[in-house]
């Protein structure tokens, strides 16, 4: 069996108690800014409302409740799906939300694939380009350009696509874009920076795995390029691309809150931007759990992949994921590390010993030469 | 980590750039690798390709959607609560009132009703009759009954549904439906005020099932279910980014003292709302929107260049000014209050930071508003009386760091950051470097705009409070001053940060004595006084008269606003194919 069904079901259950946790410490931490959001929009002067009438109002909406039956209102409300109504419009959260949802998803999703074909096609020719001859700075170029891209400002980047694509060249309208022209900045704004680390840790395991002995083998079994790329480096060198990725989610939502706010799209990111500024805490309560919740569920379909992609990793954990880095003749230490504390987050033990000495292939491994 | 305050962002943006206009495109974009690269190469590179002819002549055309850039998205359109301006800008052009002030002579005018409302001799009880045929957009008709059901919300608000009261409505009592078209309005004491209430976008009447929303179906999401009687109507909203009104063919109830009547001209116009100032402002050099709020001063001389029209309307209200809070200790000498004043140069802050659109303030209130005395003489930049009057006020010895010290305690004050006031960061950066020099320590309160607003309500935490407002009324200064209003001074009782003694009480007696004159002539008198009261005792220091700026392509035309500044799309019209 691929998937442990309890191991499964103890997964879900670490969701459940993530959310949880996620929801608590949002609640404590909001609730101890000095001032709320009734006071803050109520006690604006540009009302001019007197200050019992604020109390009125204060009362009225529950705001002077302990916050502990406010923590218990919101929590019961967050079960039964009643996310509250915010406090700078009195719309309803859910509301709100359903409309920012969708745009933010379609961004998240373009932006995200853009990123892994923009990591993949700049790993595969940093590390496939042409070693030498008159193209070979190709090679060192997309080598550095992980650095780059992880060095560049979200909203400038974004800033700068519109003055070029829409201001200057006329190519994209901000003022009324069909559904598809309104994505493609944005997209290319939040799949810059995304791309950055995974291509760097796509880079560095190609890197890797070229190096280790089975490689070698296949090569001098006569396979070209290509072949091995497909056939015997791709499906080793993607476990810890697949990890970072996970990681990078979060990157995804910091990037929406600065990419929506450029272009201004009404999604997740900008919303959350506004409920900062208003301490609009039922919007972020619903946001922070919105966010948890999608956060856990890429991580948790990420360790569901790794024993679909890596047969060493569907028998018991201790021993199957012992190889895991063995692989590679100089294991990059940092993604060792990485892939462990990923691991050990969610209660795997990858059950890696550091004495083993690395280099030793492991039988698994596919080393078959082409059929020919 | 990611900034989340696009507004301060926005603003880095806008005066990174701003002392210093090079002539070389490519040098200044390679000198600006920051934050203000967009707004720059907007400004610097776009070649102007609007430059039909400026003339405000010509037949209206009819026809053509405006596109509009509002900074921020609206937020609530329950009329008392539009003073945030992008509910204002929407709920202006979209509403009808009883009376219709002309935004230049401030003089008041009939629009729904058909003639200036009866008042009785103590301006207690108001009467109006209502104009026939006028519907709203969900075919109901205005009927006396509709208006008075309007204004029993406004003036009494409805904290159940989080609706609250008109700052401009006081002492509303009850109305009184005397007949079809006739409806009085009652007050428990004199309301002078009232007439002008009317007039304004805080009192745009709604229909009967607009008036049973609460403050969510005010909100966003539900726009298309709020029914006006304006010249025209909200058809489409996308949250966060869009709101359409389209004209209403059967508009034919104009303020008959206009020359425009029936529709409107435009079909139509779309607010758009983008917190990107570069991306606003680049997106009407391009062509892609018509126009845009909130040009910042640094910009106007590149946006001009550009071809692009630029309109600085008055808001003739209370001037851009700082209030000192004379009930905390540090200020409470009357010798201090003057120092300060004397040590900050108006005349620079004016100069350094702001263009002519922006006039030094001759008073507290604007030229162009009601009540407006000339007090320009009272506020005379003079360090060496500064210093003086600090010395004298017992301020003589100074610390380590040059800031003056009585018995230990350093002077050092905090003032807030008034966002929505045009480059307050800026002015009151320069007026700390304007302190210093006579040894005073003015720190500037960090923060967004909730805590600037939370900030502001403890005397502990901002001492000098930085404000304006808007209003074409006498009552403005009440609004502004009264410690039942927006009481800039705090000077309300039971203030558990100051004593009881330390209330000026002559403030809110001179302002109630203004409310409640009901004599224009007598009421400019009162409103002298209060005046002549707060500068005698150096509580305020008005620094300019603030307007708001807009940018229009050159094929927009007939642009107006409201006496306070708020867009006015009735009669706009697009010139040639759009």
């Amino acid at each position: 069996m691929i998937i442990d069904t309890r191991y499964l079901f103890l997964r879900l259950g670490q969701a459940l108690l993530v959310l949880l946790l996620a929801f608590t410490a949002a609640f404590i931490l909001l609730s101890l800014i000095p001032g709320d959001g009734v006071t803050a929009r109520f006690a604006d002067p540009a009302l001019g409302l007197s200050a019992d009438q604020v109390a009125e109002i204060r009362t009225e909406t529950g705001a002077d409740e302990p916050w502990f039956s406010r923590y218990l209102l919101a929590l019961g409300g967050f079960f039964t799906g009643n996310f509250g109504f915010s406090v700078q419009t009195g719309a309803a959260v859910s509301t709100i939300i359903a409309a920012a949802l969708p745009s933010t998803a379609v961004l998240a999703l373009s932006g995200f694939t853009t990123a892994l074909v923009l990591a993949v096609v700049i790993a595969v020719l940093a590390t496939f380009g042409p070693a030498t001859g008159p193209l070979s700075w190709v090679r060192r170029v997309l080598d550095s350009v992980p650095s780059l891209f992880i060095s560049i400002p979200v909203f400038w980047l974004g800033i700068l696509l519109i003055q070029v694509f829409s201001f200057q060249l006329g190519v994209v309208s901000v003022v009324s874009p069909g559904p598809a022209e309104a994505l493609v900045l944005p997209t290319l704004t939040v799949a810059v920076p995304l791309s950055a680390p995974i291509a760097q840790v796509l880079i560095r395991s190609i890197t890797d795995v070229k190096a280790s002995g089975f490689v070698k083998v296949t090569s001098a079994k006569g396979a070209s390029e290509l072949w091995i790329l497909v056939h015997t480096v791709a499906r080793n060198a993607v476990l810890p691309g697949l990890t970072i990725i996970g990681l990078v989610f979060g990157e995804l939502v910091a990037g929406a809150v600065v990419t929506e706010t450029v272009f201004g799209r009404n999604g997740i990111g900008q919303i959350t931007a506004q409920a900062v500024t208003h301490r609009d805490n039922p919007i972020l309560l619903a946001v922070v759990v919105i966010a948890t919740f999608a956060y856990v569920i890429i991580n948790l379909i990420v360790d569901l992949l790794y024993p679909i992609i890596d047969v060493r990793l569907r028998s018991q954990a201790s021993t199957a994921s012992a190889g895991a880095f063995r692989s590679s003749t100089k294991a990059d230490a940092s993604t060792r590390r990485a892939l462990a504390t990923t691991a050990g987050s969610v209660g795997v033990d990858l059950g890696w010993d550091e004495s083993s000495e690395p280099g030793r292939s492991p039988a698994s491994h596919e080393t078959k030469g082409p059929r020919s | 980590m990611t900034d989340l305050r696009p507004l301060a962002s926005a603003h880095d943006a806008r005066t990174s750039h701003a002392g210093r206009p090079s002539r070389t495109v490519g040098r200044r974009n390679f000198l600006s690798l920051g934050l203000g690269l967009g707004t720059i190469i907007t400004l610097s590179a776009c070649t102007p390709t609007d430059d039909a002819p400026l003339a405000d002549t010509g037949q209206p055309v009819k026809g053509g959607v405006l596109t509009y850039f509002e900074p921020q998205t609206w937020t609530l359109l329950y009329p008392p609560s539009v003073g945030f301006y992008p509910n204002g800008g929407i709920l202006n052009n979209i509403s009808a009132r009883l009376l219709w002030q002309d935004p230049t002579t401030l003089d008041l005018h009939p629009w729904l009703a058909t003639e200036l409302p009866e008042i009785n001799a103590d301006a207690t009880e108001f009467t109006f009759t209502i104009r026939d045929g006028v519907t709203y957009s969900d075919g109901s008709p205005l009927t006396a009954k509709n208006v008075a059901a309007n204004f029993d919300l406004f003036g009494k608000g409805d904290e159940a549904r989080t609706l609250p009261v008109s700052e401009q409505i006081s002492n509303y009592e009850r109305s009184e439906v005397l007949g079809e078209n006739r409806v009085r309005f009652h007050f428990s004491a004199p309301s002078p005020g009232f007439a002008q209430a009317t007039s304004t976008m805080n009192a745009g009447l709604l229909a009967d099932s607009t008036l049973a929303l609460d403050a969510e179906g005010f909100g966003p999401g539900g726009a298309t279910q709020i029914h006006t009687c304006g010249p025209f109507h909200i058809t489409e909203e996308t949250i966060g980014t869009k709101l359409s009104v389209r004209a209403r063919d059967d508009y034919d109830w104009a303020p008959p003292h206009l020359s425009h009547q029936g529709r409107a001209h435009l079909d139509g116009i779309d607010y758009l709302a983008n917190n990107e100032y570069s991306v606003r402002i680049g997106a009407v050099l391009s062509g892609q929107a018509d126009g845009v709020r909130d040009v910042q001063a640094p910009d106007e001389p590149r946006v001009k260049e550009q071809g692009l029209r630029l309109f600085a309307k008055a808001t003739n209200g209370i001037n851009n000014s700082i209030n000192f809070r004379f009930r905390h200790e540090l200020l409470a000498d009357l010798k201090v209050r003057q120092a300060i004043i004397a040590a900050i140069d108006r005349q620079e802050i004016v100069d350094k930071l702001f263009t002519p659109n922006y006039p030094l303030a001759t008073g507290l209130l604007a030229k162009g508003a009601m009540g407006y005395k000339d007090q320009s003489d009272s506020w005379v930049h003079n360090p060496d009386e500064a210093n003086s009057l600090l010395d004298e006020a017992g301020w003589g010895e100074r610390n380590g760091q040059g800031f003056r010290t009585k018995d230990g305690q350093v002077l050092a004050l905090v003032v807030n950051i008034a966002l929505p006031q045009p480059r307050s960061n800026e002015v009151q950066t320069l007026i700390q470097q304007q302190l210093r020099r006579v040894g005073v320590r003015l720190s500037i309160n960090p923060g967004d705009q909730s805590k600037q607003t939370l900030d502001a309500l403890d005397l502990e935490t901002v001492q000098i409070y930085h404000s304006m407002v808007a209003r074409a009324d006498f009552d403005n200064l009440r609004s502004n001053y009264s410690s039942v209003n927006r009481d800039v001074f705090l000077n309300g009782k039971d203030r558990t940060d100051a004593d009881e003694e330390s209330i000026d009480p002559e403030i809110d007696r001179l302002l109630d004595a203004l409310a409640s004159e009901p004599v224009t002539e007598k009421r400019q008198k009162a409103a002298e006084k209060v005046q002549d009261y707060l500068v005698d005792n150096a509580y305020v220091l008005p620094f300019f008269e603030e307007p708001q700026v807009f940018a229009f392509r050159r094929h927009v035309h007939g642009f107006a606003t409201e006496p306070v500044g708020r867009p006015d799309f009735y009669s706009a019209w697009l010139a040639g194919e759009k």
